[in-house]
């Protein structure tokens, strides 16, 4: 069961739209970084967004390229906050 | 985008660097939805042999135990070059999760409609 909310995430940041989870992955990087967050989307429904917060340098790069390749939406972006919306099946 | 990722290793502990980055790059694939495959060959089989990457942490990075424990769980493959394997005389009953002693041919069914590939 999931829960939306329009809340500020743990950073004071706002999000720009509902957001179901959020995950602080501190300076996680490469593959460590997506397959954590594919496991944590794995808990996710269809639509869902989830807001991550990533350090890591190499994350703007990364990310997108990581929801290209998997179908997810990046939905809105400010490194190092991310949003992310979890594909249909 | 579903497709096929192939991470080529040559090493086990006398370059941790090296085999650990492998299965970081290895992990991006597969949970990138990526069929990934791990080829050990050379020196890289020690790794099949469960155990012997248990002592393998680099700084920065996740013990190599776990980055191979989770690379297997997300449906990743090892495939075992078997004449190197066997002629380090290395017990094929004592392989991690994920792994398959294969010859030539598995590999290059794999590869052989278009595969990239990178190599440590």
């Amino acid at each position: 069961m999931t829960m939306q909310s329009e809340c500020e995430g743990t950073d004071g940041q706002a999000d720009p739209i509902p957001v179901a989870d959020e995950w602080n992955a501190g300076d996680m990087g490469c593959g460590e970084l997506v397959m954590a967050l594919r496991v944590r989307m794995g808990n996710l429904r269809a639509g869902d967004v989830i807001r991550v917060t990533a350090t890591d340098p190499a994350a703007p790069e990364d990310l997108p390229a990581w929801c290209r390749l998997c179908g997810h939406t990046l939905a809105a972006t400010k490194h190092p906050v991310y949003w992310i919306r979890r594909k249909g099946l | 985008m579903p497709g096929k990722f192939c991470v080529s290793l040559t090493v086990a502990k006398e370059n941790p660097d090296k085999a650990t980055v492998a299965f970081v790059v290895a992990n991006a694939a597969v949970a990138s939805d990526q069929t990934t495959v791990v080829f050990l060959s050379t020196e890289g089989v020690r790794l099949a042999v469960r155990g012997y990457a248990d002592d393998v942490a680099e700084e920065g990075f996740s013990p190599l135990k776990d980055l191979m424990a989770n690379f297997a769980a997300a449906g990743g493959t090892i495939y075992v070059c078997s004449p190197c394997f066997k002629r380090r005389k290395l017990d094929e009953r004592a392989l991690v999760p994920g792994a398959v002693i294969v010859g030539g041919a598995k590999l290059v069914e794999f590869m052989a409609d278009g595969c990239p590939s990178v190599s440590y």
